[in-house]
C-alpha cells in the first residue's frame, strides 16, 4: 500500500556555519509516529527547522501536505503544524499558562480551549502561575498541551523529553498514544531515549552526518536485525565460515572460545543456512542501542565503499 | 483490556505472525469469547511496544479468516464461531505444534522409536502427576 507523505524533501541541502546537511530525500509517512535518531550534530534540529521553514534550504525543494512552498510558510500550512522544542520561548516567561494559551490561540482557527484546560488539569500544571515559576516538567507539559490544543495535522517534537522526570515522561507517552488514537495526525519526534523508539515509533529514521540513512518500519527493523551466536566447536570450520557468505551480515565477531557472535539484518537466511548444515545457533533480540549502532556502522561502511554492500 | 500476548524477541519469526498465532489461539481456546471488544490498534500496539502497522495487519488477517469483525466507530470484536469449527481448528493447531516438535527432534537425530517412547513417557507423566 502506498502511504501518503505529510512532508517531502527532494535533494535538499542546507549549510549553517561549519555544518552541511544533505542531500536529503525524505517522505514523512502520514498517520504514523516517526522517531528520528542520530548523534548530536547529525542535523536533526536543522531538519526540523527546515520543516518549519524557520530556515530555508540552499538547494532542493519541499512540499507540505502535498503543497510546495518557498520562503516563509503560508499561514494555511503553518496552522496545521505544531512544534514542541527542547527550549521554551523566553517571551512567554512572564505569562501564565492561560495567558500564553490565549495569545497562541489567536493564530490557530482549530484551537481547542476545553481540551487545553483538561490537559493542564490532568498534567497538574498550574494555570495561573507565571511560566518561569513552574517546574521544567510542568513547563514542558504546558508546551505539549498547547501544541495538542491547536489540533495539528503534524506534530513536530525536538527532544521533548530531555529533562523530564519519569512521571512527566509517562504522561507525555500516554498522551501521545491517546492523541494518535483519537485524532488523524502524524508525529515526528527526535530523541536519544531508546524507550521512546520502543514505545512510540511506527517508523524509525536514522540520521548521521547530515544525511538520512534510512527510514524503516520499526517492527521490520527489529525482526530482521538479530544477534546470532554460533557455539564453539559445533561444526567444521569451513562450514561455519561458509555461513559468513549469508546475505545481511553486518558484523562477524569470532570470540576467543571459538564461538562467533554475528549481527545480521537477515536473521531468517542465517537460521536456515545453519539448519541445513546442522549447526546449532542461538538467536537473540538486539537492544535498540546496539541495533542503531550497527545500523549506523553499516551506513558508514556503505558511504566509504558503496560496493561493500551486498544486495 | 489487556490481551495476554507475548512477543518473543529472540525469534526471527515476524512479529505480526507471532501476535496473530497467539490471538487466534486465545479465540480458539475460548479465552477470548464471542463479542469481546479488542483494544484499539494504537492501544494494543502500545501494550506490545510494536508498531500500529503490525497490529493493523493482525486485525486485518484475522478478520479475513473470520475470527474478528470491525464495526466502524465501535471497534474490533471477536466473532461468533461454530463449535464444530473450533474443534477442527483446535486439532489443526495441535497437529502443527506436534509436527514442529517432530521436525526439530529429527533434525537432532532422533528416530521414530525414540520419539514414540519419549512422547508416551511425557504424556504419562503429565496426566498422572
Amino acid at each position: 500500500m502506498q502511504e501518503q507523505s505529510v512532508i517531502s524533501l527532494h535533494e535538499v541541502y542546507k549549510t549553517r556555519g561549519q555544518h552541511t546537511i544533505g542531500p536529503i530525500n525524505l517522505e514523512l509517512p502520514q498517520g504514523y509516529i516517526t522517531v528520528l535518531v542520530g548523534e548530536n550534530g547529525a542535523g536533526k534540529s536543522t531538519l526540523l527547522n527546515l520543516m518549519m521553514q524557520t530556515i530555508y534550504p540552499d538547494q532542493g525543494w519541499m512540499t507540505w501536505f502535498g503543497q510546495p512552498a518557498k520562503g516563509e510558510l503560508p499561514l494555511s500550512i503553518r496552522q496545521r503544524i505544531a512544534y514542541v522544542s527542547e527550549h521554551s520561548s523566553i517571551e512567554e516567561n512572564r505569562m501564565t499558562a492561560l495567558d500564553a494559551a490565549h495569545f497562541r490561540s489567536q493564530w490557530y482557527p482549530k484551537w481547542n480551549q476545553k481540551r487545553f484546560e483538561q490537559m493542564l488539569t490532568e498534567f497538574q500544571v498550574p494555570s495561573t502561575t507565571k511560566l518561569n515559576k513552574v517546574s521544567k516538567g510542568q513547563r514542558q507539559k504546558f508546551e505539549l498541551a498547547a501544541a495538542i490544543a491547536t489540533s495539528p495535522d503534524l506534530l513536530l517534537m525536538d527532544e521533548p523529553s530531555s529533562g523530564l522526570d519519569p512521571f512527566a515522561w509517562k504522561d507525555m507517552i500516554r498522551t501521545l498514544h491517546q492523541l494518535m488514537d483519537t485524532d488523524d495526525l502524524s508525529i515526528l519526534i527526535t530523541t536519544h531515549r531508546m524507550e521512546e523508539v520502543e514505545r512510540l515509533a511506527d517508523y524509525v529514521m536514522l540520521m548521521n552526518d547530515g544525511m538520512i540513512y534510512g527510514i524503516q518500519e520499526k517492527d521490520t527493523l527489529y525482526q530482521t536485525w538479530k544477534e546470532i551466536w554460533i557455539n564453539a566447536g559445533v561444526g567444521d570450520a569451513d562450514v561455519i565460515h561458509s555461513l559468513h557468505e549469508c546475505d545481511g551480515i553486518v558484523a562477524w565477531e569470532a570470540q576467543s572460545d571459538l564461538s562467533v557472535r554475528v549481527i545480521t539484518t537477515n536473521a531468517i537466511e542465517l537460521e536456515e543456512a545453519a539448519a541445513e548444515n546442522n549447526i546449532p545457533i542461538q538467536t537473540r533480540g538486539l537492544e535498540w542501542e546496539d541495533l542503531l549502532y550497527y545500523w549506523r556502522q553499516s551506513a558508514w561502511q556503505y558511504k566509504r565503499d558503496p560496493s561493500s554492500m551486498k544486495k | 483490556m489487556k490481551i495476554p500476548v507475548q512477543i518473543n524477541e529472540d525469534s526471527a519469526e515476524p512479529l505480526y505472525r507471532q501476535v496473530e498465532n497467539q490471538l487466534r489461539s486465545l479465540i480458539i481456546g475460548g479465552k477470548l469469547q464471542e463479542g469481546t471488544l479488542l483494544p484499539s490498534i494504537r492501544e494494543f500496539a502500545a501494550d506490545l511496544k510494536c508498531s500500529v502497522i503490525t497490529i493493523r495487519r493482525v486485525y486485518q488477517d484475522l478478520e479475513n479468516e473470520g475470527w474478528l469483525r470491525t464495526r466502524q466507530g465501535t471497534g474490533t470484536f471477536v466473532t461468533k464461531v461454530e463449535q464444530g469449527q473450533l474443534t477442527q481448528m483446535s486439532e489443526e493447531n495441535v497437529r502443527k505444534i506436534l509436527n514442529e516438535a517432530i521436525q526439530k527432534s529429527t533434525a537432532l537425530g532422533w528416530d521414530e522409536q525414540q520419539l514414540q517412547q519419549l512422547f508416551a513417557e511425557l504424556i504419562h507423566q503429565h496426566f498422572t502427576t
